[in-house]
């Protein structure tokens, strides 16, 4: 599945995975895969998004406080450490595993052979709600089109290489 | 980007919001478990008696959280 993936993009995936893991999360979603790019070194993820990794992760966690008050429970202050980690595999989400699927139509659209992670950033950028990291996104005003446009102009058209 | 605001703005019933929580939840109980059964160890319970009080076995909470 991965055999395509630049050095760049295959990081952004294993970030992916253990933001899932930090997180306690069972499987690794749209957003997990959304944090991964950004944790990509010398991306065009944050200057396309406007956004860090830090910011990025605390949104998420502001969302997840938020639909835990929806439902009246408070954590601000409660103790939470580190989930062991499980010895089980952690499954892609179904939404994540169509990300990965469009990130081949994505590079070809580019014009490249191998996928990189701003192929995988453009994949996850045609998420919609209730999709999770298009949730992410709308929270952190993120418009798409302007990231997708801004993408193609820092990675040029031929695509990044990295 | 304060949460309090933002879960007034969601108090409705969007099912995205109901299931972020429970997702949100699963991860909350997690949590609190591996501190409780940190302290419960600290303060000299047995794995039987943490399994007890979790209503899992001995060898299951001692596989998961043992070192």
């Amino acid at each position: 599945m991965f055999e395509q993936f630049t050095a760049g993009a295959r990081v952004a995936v294993d970030s992916a995975h253990e933001e899932a893991r930090l997180r306690g999360d069972r499987r690794i979603g749209t957003e997990h895969l959304l944090l991964g790019v950004l944790d990509v070194p010398d991306s065009v993820a944050v200057p396309a998004l406007g956004v860090d990794l830090a910011t990025t992760r605390a949104a998420l966690d502001v969302l997840d406080r938020a639909a835990l008050a929806a439902i009246g429970i408070d954590v601000e202050g409660v103790e939470r450490p580190p989930i062991p980690v499980s010895r089980k595999r952690t499954p892609f989400t179904s939404g994540a595993r169509s990300v990965i699927k469009r990130t081949v139509t994505e590079a070809r659209g580019a014009g490249s052979r191998r996928i990189g992670p701003d192929h995988l950033l453009l994949a996850i950028l045609a998420c919609e709600r209730p999709d999770p990291a298009a949730e992410l996104m709308a929270h952190l005003n993120v418009d798409p089109a302007a990231v997708r446009a801004s993408v193609k102009r820092l990675s040029g058209t031929g695509g990044q290489a990295a | 980007m304060e949460s309090g605001d933002l879960s007034e703005s969601l108090r409705s019933h969007d099912p995205a919001v109901g299931l972020r929580a429970v997702g949100a939840l699963h991860r909350l109980a997690e949590q609190t478990e591996v501190a409780a059964v940190a302290r419960a160890r600290q303060q000299g319970w047995s794995w039987e008696q943490i399994g007890d009080a979790l209503g899992v076995s001995r060898q299951s909470v001692h596989a998961k959280h043992g070192k």
